[in-house]
C-alpha cells in the first residue's frame, strides 16, 4: 500500500500541477479560436507585436486601443513577445496555419527572405487605396516593393551616428570632428587625458558590425558597400582589406576602444560614456531610450566623420514597419489595422511619443524635437541610405560576417584579416552560388 | 494457454503500449524525421529538398564543427576527472557523523537546484570583466595581472564556462556517491581493519571496488550531461567569441534557428545522436548484462 502510495504521489503531483497551469493555456488559445469561430472571423484581428520595451509598449498598446474605439465591433488579439525572441519566433507564426494577420517587421532582406518565399501578403490594394503611393516618399515605397507589388508598410526608421557625452568634450575643449583625421586628433586627445575614445559592447557582436558599415562605406562608398551585401562584390577584395588593415585595426592597436567589449551587451557599455571614462559609442539614436534618464541631455551626436570627400555618402538607417502573413484568416480587418497604423494620425504620435523619424509626408515637420530635426537633416545629408549588416545580407552571411569580425577584433593583425576575409570569401562563394541554383 | 494465463501476458503489454505509442510519436518518430532532414536542404518554409549527404560532405570542412566538438570532447575530460574526483572525496569526507556535515552535504547540493539558465547569468556577472566579483577580487589581492575578460576571450571562455559546469556536476556526483556508501558492507571495512590495512589501502582496495557500480552510472551520466550541453553556453556566450566557445548542440541551434539551414542543423544533431549513441548503448548493455547476472 504504501509503495503504491509514494509511486502514486508524484503522479498526483504532475496531475495537480497540469490542472493549474495547463487550462490557463487552452483556455487563453481556445478563447481566441472560439471568438474567431462565432463571429465567422469578420470582427477579430490577430496582431503580434515586438514591441517590448517599455515606451514602445505603451505606445503599442495605446494605438491598438485607439483603433478599438473606432471600431467598436473588432477584437483585437494583440500579444507583444520579446524582440530576440519575435525573430526566432516569426518563422514558427508564418508557416502555422493560422497565423497572426498583422506583425511588426524589419524592412530590408530580412523581410525579403519572407516575401521570396511566399508567406507575406500582397498589399499593393491598401497601398493604393490609402494613397501610399503619394504620401509615402520613393525610397520608402521602392523598399516595400518586389516585382512591382507592396508587400510592407515601413512606419519609422532612425539613424546611426557617433554619440558623445558632452561634458568630456567640454572638459578637454575637444569640437566635433567632422573628417577622419580631426577624430584621430581627438581619439589621441582623449586617450592622452585618460579616457578611453569610443565604449563598445560587442557580446552580440553586431555593434561591430556597425564599424564596418560605417567605414566600408566612408571608403568605398555606399555602392561597392551594398553590392558587398548582396554578394557581388569579394570579400577578399583589396577594399575590403584596406578597411580592416587601415581603419579598424589602428584603432583597436591603439586602444581606442574600452577593454573586452566582448563581455557587454550593447546597453552594458552605456555606463563608460556616461561615467567619463569613455566618450563616444558609435549607435543608433535607441540609445537614448537606454541612456539614464538624468544624463540624456549629456548626450549628442555627429555624423561619422567623411574619410575620402569624393565618396558619396552612406547612412545607415534601419527602418521598421508592418506586414501581414499570406494565409492571414482576417484579411480584411488586418488591411483596417495595417491602414490604420499607416495613417497620419498614428504615425504623429509615433514620431512625438517615440522620437523615431516617421514616413508618411503628411506628418507635419512640427512635431519633430530638435533631436529628430538634427538627425533627420543627417539623413538628408546622404546620397545613399543602407539598412544595417544584418539586414542587408543573409541571414547566414550576416552570422558569418559578425563572428568574423569578432575574430579580427581579437587579433586586428594584417595575416589574421587574410584568414578571416579568406573565411568570409569562402561563405559568401558557397551562399550566393547555392542562391543562384535555385 | 489457458485463458488467465494469456491474461497474465497480455496485461503489461496492453498498459506498455500506452507510453510506447506517445514514445513512438514524439521521440522516435522525430528522430527518424531528422535523419532524413539532415540529407536535405530546408529553410524551415519550402519543401525540403534531398541533396543527399551534402550537409555532411560540408561538416567535415567546417571549421566551427571541429571547434564545437573539440570543446564537447574538453568538457568530457573535464568531467570525466574533476567533478568525480572533488564528488567522492566530498562524499567520503562528508559520510560520517561530524557536525555541520548535513548542511555542508545541502551546501554542495545547492548550485545542482537552481536552473542552468540562473546558474548561468549569476555566473556571467561573477565574470564581468569590469565590476564582476573575480577580476575585482584579484586586483583586491594584487593579482590584477591575472584579471581578464574571462567570456570574451578566445583562449580562456572555455574553461570558464565548464568552470559552472563543474561547480554543479560536483554536488550531483557527491550525491551519488553518498548513496552508493551506505551500499558499503561494513564487515569488509571492519575486516581491513583487522587485518591492518591503512586508510589509503583501505580506500583503494575495499571501498573503491564497491563502488564501481556507482562509478559507472556517474561517468555515464558525466559524459551524457556533456554531450547535451548546451543551456550554460547559449546564456553565458551563445557560443562566441566567434564560435570558440561553441559546443555541437549550440552550433546545432544557430544553424537551424538562426540561420534557417534545418538540414545542416539536423546534420549535426545525427552526429550528435552517434557518439551519444555509442555511450547509450554501452551503458544500457551493461545494465541488461547486470540485470540478467544478477
Amino acid at each position: 500500500m504504501s509503495r503504491a502510495l509514494r509511486l502514486f504521489t508524484p503522479l498526483l503531483a504532475v496531475f495537480v500541477l497540469l490542472a493549474v497551469f495547463v487550462p490557463n493555456d487552452l483556455a487563453a488559445g481556445g478563447q481566441g479560436e472560439a471568438a474567431a469561430e462565432g463571429e465567422e472571423g469578420s470582427s477579430i484581428v490577430i496582431y503580434n507585436s515586438y514591441m517590448s520595451d517599455p515606451e514602445p509598449r505603451e505606445f503599442d498598446a495605446e494605438v491598438v486601443e485607439q483603433f478599438n474605439e473606432q471600431n467598436p465591433d473588432a477584437e483585437i488579439v494583440h500579444s507583444t513577445v520579446a524582440h530576440e525572441d519575435f525573430k526566432q519566433a516569426i518563422r514558427a507564426y508564418l508557416t502555422s496555419s493560422t497565423p497572426p494577420d498583422v506583425m511588426t517587421w524589419f524592412a530590408g532582406n530580412r523581410a525579403r527572405f519572407f516575401i521570396d518565399r511566399g508567406l507575406i501578403m500582397d498589399i499593393s490594394d491598401l497601398w493604393e487605396e490609402q494613397g501610399w503611393n503619394e504620401d509615402y516618399p520613393k525610397g520608402f515605397q521602392a523598399m516595400s516593393t518586389v516585382d512591382g507589388n507592396q508587400y510592407f508598410l515601413p512606419t519609422n526608421y532612425y539613424w546611426w551616428a557617433i554619440y558623445y557625452n558632452t561634458e568630456v568634450f567640454e572638459e578637454y575643449d575637444i569640437e566635433v570632428p567632422e573628417t577622419w583625421d580631426e577624430l584621430m586628433d581627438v581619439a589621441e586627445e582623449l586617450k592622452s587625458n585618460g579616457v578611453t575614445p569610443f565604449t563598445v559592447g560587442t557580446k552580440y557582436r553586431w555593434t561591430a558590425a556597425a564599424w564596418f558599415d560605417y567605414l566600408n562605406m566612408r571608403v568605398n562608398g555606399p555602392e561597392f558597400h551594398i553590392d558587398l551585401m548582396l554578394g557581388k562584390e569579394s570579400y577578399t577584395d583589396e577594399r575590403v582589406k584596406t578597411v580592416f588593415n587601415d581603419y579598424w585595426a589602428p584603432l583597436i592597436e591603439n586602444d581606442y576602444f574600452i577593454e573586452d567589449p566582448a563581455s557587454y551587451a550593447w546597453a552594458e557599455a552605456i555606463p563608460f560614456m556616461n561615467n567619463g571614462e569613455a566618450a563616444m559609442y558609435l549607435m543608433g539614436d535607441f540609445i537614448r531610450d537606454s541612456y539614464p534618464e538624468e544624463d540624456v541631455e549629456k548626450l549628442d551626436f555627429f555624423r561619422f566623420p567623411i574619410i575620402d570627400p569624393d565618396v558619396p555618402v552612406g547612412e545607415d538607417a534601419p527602418t521598421d514597419g508592418y506586414l501581414m502573413a499570406a494565409d492571414a484568416q482576417h484579411a480584411e480587418l488586418g488591411k483596417e489595422l495595417l491602414a490604420y497604423f499607416g495613417s497620419e494620425e498614428v504615425q504623429t504620435k509615433m514620431a512625438e511619443d517615440l522620437g523615431r523619424l516617421v514616413t508618411n509626408n503628411n506628418v507635419p515637420d512640427d512635431v519633430y524635437n530638435e533631436n529628430q530635426i538634427k538627425g533627420r537633416r543627417l539623413l538628408d545629408g546622404a546620397d545613399y541610405v543602407a539598412q544595417f549588416y544584418d539586414r542587408d545580407t543573409t541571414p547566414e552571411m550576416a552570422d558569418a560576417g559578425m563572428d568574423g569580425f569578432m575574430e579580427f577584433w581579437s587579433d586586428p593583425t594584417p595575416e589574421k584579416t587574410d584568414e578571416v576575409l579568406q573565411e568570409l570569401e569562402e561563405t559568401r562563394q558557397r551562399l550566393f552560388e547555392e542562391d543562384e541554383e535555385e | 494457454m489457458n485463458k488467465a494465463k494469456l491474461r497474465t501476458t497480455l496485461t503489461p503489454y496492453l498498459f506498455l503500449a500506452v507510453p510506447v505509442i506517445i514514445y513512438m510519436i514524439w521521440v522516435i518518430g522525430p528522430m527518424f524525421y531528422s535523419f532524413y532532414l539532415s540529407l536535405t536542404k530546408w529553410d524551415g518554409f519550402s519543401a525540403p529538398q534531398f541533396i543527399g549527404l551534402a550537409n555532411f560532405r560540408r561538416l567535415i570542412t567546417d571549421p566551427v564543427f571541429y571547434t564545437s566538438l573539440w570543446n564537447n570532447l574538453e568538457w568530457i575530460a573535464v568531467f570525466m576527472t574533476i567533478p568525480i574526483v572533488m564528488g567522492l572525496f566530498i562524499a567520503m569526507s562528508l559520510n560520517r557523523d561530524i557536525p555541520g556535515s548535513k548542511f555542508f552535504k545541502a551546501c554542495f547540493f545547492a548550485p545542482m537546484v537552481l536552473s542552468l539558465v540562473v546558474s548561468g547569468l549569476v555566473w556571467s556577472w561573477l565574470y564581468n570583466p569590469g565590476s564582476g566579483l573575480i577580476n575585482t577580487v584579484l586586483r583586491q589581492v594584487g593579482l590584477g595581472d591575472l584579471a581578464r575578460g574571462w567570456l570574451s576571450e578566445p583562449e580562456v571562455v572555455m574553461e570558464a564556462v565548464i568552470t559552472v559546469a563543474v561547480w554543479r556536476q560536483v554536488g550531483y556526483v557527491m550525491v551519488l556517491y553518498l548513496a552508493g556508501l551506505q551500499s558499503i558492507d561494513r564487515n569488509l571495512i571492519d575486516a581491513s581493519h583487522v587485518d591492518g590495512a591503512n586508510a589509503v589501502q583501505r580506500f583503494f582496495n575495499v571501498i573503491l571496488p564497491q563502488l564501481a557500480p556507482v562509478t559507472v552510472v556517474v561517468i555515464v551520466i558525466s559524459i551524457i550531461d556533456s554531450l547535451r550541453a548546451f543551456d550554460l553556453v547559449s546564456v553565458m556566450t551563445r557560443g562566441g567569441p566567434f564560435n570558440s566557445s561553441s559546443v555541437l548542440a549550440n552550433y546545432m541551434y544557430i544553424q537551424a534557428f538562426n540561420n534557417y539551414r534545418m538540414g545542416y542543423g539536423a546534420a549535426i544533431s545525427v552526429v550528435l545522436f552517434m557518439i551519444s549513441a555509442a555511450f547509450i548503448v554501452f551503458y544500457l548493455t551493461r545494465i541488461v548484462r547486470e540485470e540478467t547476472n544478477g
